[in-house]
């Protein structure tokens, strides 16, 4: 349905903001139709195999139904497996203790708590399987708390309602005009691409001013990252993705690696520019040229990876007799070893970018035969947020159990179940303030709709095809809700309320006191939701968690000085990269904060690089003890300048690596190799535009280095 | 019928299980088997709307299964 909207962008031409419209507004219904027609068949099927609660499945649909799931069939895997878990665990709790409520109450808290927190940690669908947990081993146990020995019966009645919810959801959202994903992954992977050779092509000139560096660094990493979410999607979406899922990870490392050997690169030429070394900036300027004219093909080809990987290769293979000859034209040492440098850094880029050609290649032509490397995209996870989330959660159901225990309130297991359910649902919520008011306005709405519904409507209407055609307006209005970026917060609050209160039933049961006072406890649910969000303040996106992911940042150029290097590169890049869109995710674009968190991600992925490339080499070369106890000493005292950046660590990482500069120079041939780097390093060190700046010596008097 | 080998109703620790359900995972494991062959070849682009396939696919096997296999 997409795809043919699109076409008419196409052929329509004369109003292409109308069609812009059309084609949102028709996603958006779509959306809407599959989560109406979801919710029917839900209550129908639960009807018709005599279900207890036909509410459960509908809740159970709401909760799950979400506009961008495409295939649910192996996503639905991870929710049966939340269900099951819980339902298991409810169980367990009422076995365990049947007539100790307050010990039941305090494990069912606790086993909540842990399932929001799992739902915080882990993404998408993964996150669904946690809330389903909680929800379930909520929705087991509790109704049936005052009569333990029904207790069974109860769970499997629940968890065959839940199970026939998520089957409903997952079938109809995967059959009635899917909205494929893997479409969107495939134009953006080939806009990656094609953005980052026009980016490459574009600088060959030399000079790129640092600001449209970090402008260029940030849209590299968002993309790198959107990949990979998309990817982690896809795969649940399409088996055949899945068997491309290895070459599009590798795809997505070399595209990280190229991006930091690149900005690496400039770096170092922008410093020589700076410092007046013209002659070894231009040498290295007249070095790149040859990999600027292999990305240049005619027009029509620039972005075709068939047409690039060849002259890739050959311009690659070129890159040692070249430097060789520019090499000869500088005489100083120094001028030699600012070349050498730049020339290493020069060959790590072409071979990545080549590297990268090759495996775009690879994906486009479809090749999918023959063993790859497996690479995998590891995420930089915040287990504060995540224990924030737990003890936020189990605050509110501890709560809620000793008002429930203390007034003997007949409707506390309502209010409980609701709580579990939200505190789930928005763990990971970025501004919980809004979120909360929001989500109260729509669950107040939705019940008041459910009372007109029950007890004005329904009583009217005979048979399921009336039972539909009066419930189905108001079972639009949630997702109607969620699909407009302003109501977003009110859509899932509204679907739940409206159905919880409706509580449909076969034969259906009209009781306006009971449901009132359902009513008012579901609210306090909700509401007392709401105030521990107040009271304990999501982490995502505060100050606080920003400082802390600033610091996990710099902290990866540790862990490039420490951690074992197999592997290493990819963890590196793929951490830091996911660490940094995170952070830079929730700080305001333009601010101070954000530039800072710019420039330290541009130095971390420089010298991290720049560590683990020298610990490499080291490795490989026969440097004698000496050597390598000065290189081992330059690397730590970098690492622990990272970890507090302050001046005297400063200057003993700069003393340290021009020790370890000195020494290579003693060693002669032996060092050859592990020069570059350090100089690298060095010079990553003393940039001015870098947060470096903060800390060289007020007078940045270039010392006389004696090779 | 010959196959006639899952009992209809089978006792796990005395908790009486209906005999669709293992029948019914049995089906679901097949159909990630052949789900993930299908694609692994890339034999979907001569399938009009792959969900669909696939939801008849398991109705077919489950079917089937269902059919020769229940006691």
């Amino acid at each position: 349905m997409s795809a043919s909207l699109n076409q008419n962008t196409q052929v329509l031409p004369r109003w292409p903001r109308l069609a812009e419209v059309f084609a949102g507004e028709g996603r958006a219904w779509i959306f809407i139709g599959k989560s109406v027609l979801a919710s029917c068949v839900a209550a129908w099927l639960a009807m018709w195999l005599r279900l207890e609660q036909p509410s459960t499945t509908m809740i159970t649909v709401a909760i799950v139904m979400h506009p961008h799931s495409g295939m649910v069939l192996a996503k639905s895997f991870y929710r049966g497996i939340g269900t099951l878990a819980g339902s298991v665990c409810g169980l367990a709790l009422m076995c365990s203790f049947p007539q100790q409520r307050e010990l039941f109450l305090l494990s069912l808290s606790l086993w909540v708590a842990l399932c929001a927190g799992g739902a915080m940690l882990y993404r998408n669908f993964m996150s669904y399987g946690f809330v389903l947990a909680g929800y379930t081993a909520a929705i087991v146990a509790l109704p049936v708390v005052g009569n333990p020995l029904d207790v069974f019966d109860s769970a499997l009645m629940r968890v065959s309602e839940v199970l026939l919810g998520i089957v409903v959801a997952g079938v109809v959202s995967d059959v009635v005009l899917p909205e494929r994903l893997r479409m969107v992954l495939r134009k953006n992977a080939r806009a990656q691409f094609a953005r980052f050779i026009d980016f490459a092509r574009g600088s060959t000139g030399g000079a790129i001013p640092r600001a449209a560096m970090e402008q260029a660094h940030l849209e590299f990493v968002r993309a790198a990252v959107q990949l990979e979410d998309l990817r982690a999607s896809v795969i649940f979406e399409d088996p055949e993705a899945r068997a491309r899922s290895t070459r599009m990870r590798l795809l997505n490392q070399h595209y990280m690696a190229a991006s930091t050997s690149f900005q690496s690169l400039h770096h170092l030429i922008n410093r020589l520019q700076r410092r007046g070394r013209d002659a070894v900036a231009d040498a290295l300027i007249a070095l790149y040229r040859p990999l600027g004219v292999a990305l240049t093909p005619p027009p029509a080809q620039q972005h075709d990876p068939v047409v690039l990987m060849p002259r890739l290769r050959t311009c690659v293979d070129a890159l040692p007799t070249q430097a060789e000859a520019l090499r000869a034209g500088l005489v100083d040492e120094q001028s030699r070893l600012e070349f050498d440098t730049g020339a290493t850094l020069l060959r790590r880029f072409a071979t990545e970018l080549r590297d990268f050609t090759t495996v775009e290649h690879a994906l486009r032509a479809g090749t999918l035969h023959g063993s790859v490397e497996r690479v995998h995209f590891r995420r930089g996870n915040d287990h504060a947020g995540a224990a924030v989330a737990v003890l936020r959660t189990f605050l509110t159901m501890i709560t809620l159990s000793a008002f429930w225990v203390v007034s003997g309130w007949p409707f506390g297991a309502s209010a409980m179940l609701l709580a579990t359910i939200f505190s789930g649902l928005f763990a990971a919520a970025p501004r919980p303030f809004a979120i909360v008011f929001d989500m109260l306005i729509g669950y107040a709405a939705g019940m008041a709709m459910a009372l007109v519904v029950e007890f004005w409507l329904l009583p009217g209407s005979d048979g399921f095809v009336m039972l539909v055609a009066v419930i189905a307006p108001f079972l639009m209005i949630g997702p109607w809700l969620g699909t407009r970026p302003r109501l977003a917060g009110m859509g899932p609050g509204f679907a739940i309320g409206f159905v919880y209160l409706l509580a449909l039933k076969n034969p259906m049961v009209y009781d306006p006191v009971h449901a009132l006072n359902d009513s008012i406890a579901q609210m306090i649910g909700v509401g007392l939701t709401g105030v521990a969000f107040i009271f304990v303040p999501a982490v995502a996106g505060s100050g606080w968690q920003r400082a802390r992911q600033m610091r996990r940042l710099r902290e990866q150029v540790v862990l490039a000085a420490t951690a074992p290097l197999r592997g290493l590169a990819w963890r590196f890049e793929s951490v830091s990269r996911d660490l940094f869109q995170q952070v830079a995710a929730h700080a305001g674009p333009d601010s101070a904060e954000s530039r800072s968190l710019l420039a330290w991600a541009l130095a971390v992925h420089e010298c991290g690089r720049a560590l683990i490339e020298l610990r490499r080499e080291l490795l490989d070369s026969a440097a004698s003890p000496a050597l390598q106890q000065a290189v081992e000493a330059a690397v730590h005292r970098t690492a622990r300048l990272f970890r507090h950046p302050d001046m005297a660590r400063w200057q003993s990482a700069d003393h340290a690596v021009q020790q370890a500069l000195d020494a290579c120079a003693q060693a002669g041939v032996g060092a050859v190799s592990i020069r570059p780097y350090l100089h690298q390093l060095r010079g990553a060190l003393h940039d001015d535009e870098s947060p470096m700046a903060a800390y060289l010596p007020p007078d940045p008097l270039e010392p006389a280095h004696v090779a | 019928m010959l196959l006639d080998i899952v009992p209809r109703e089978i006792a796990l620790s005395d908790v009486l299980l209906p005999g669709l359900l293992p029948i019914f995972v049995g089906c679901l494991l097949l159909l990630w088997l052949l789900d993930s062959l299908i694609g692994r070849y890339g034999l979907y682009r001569f399938v009009w709307h792959p969900p669909l396939f696939r939801l008849a696919l398991f109705a077919c096997l489950f079917g089937l299964a269902g059919l020769l296999l229940l006691h």
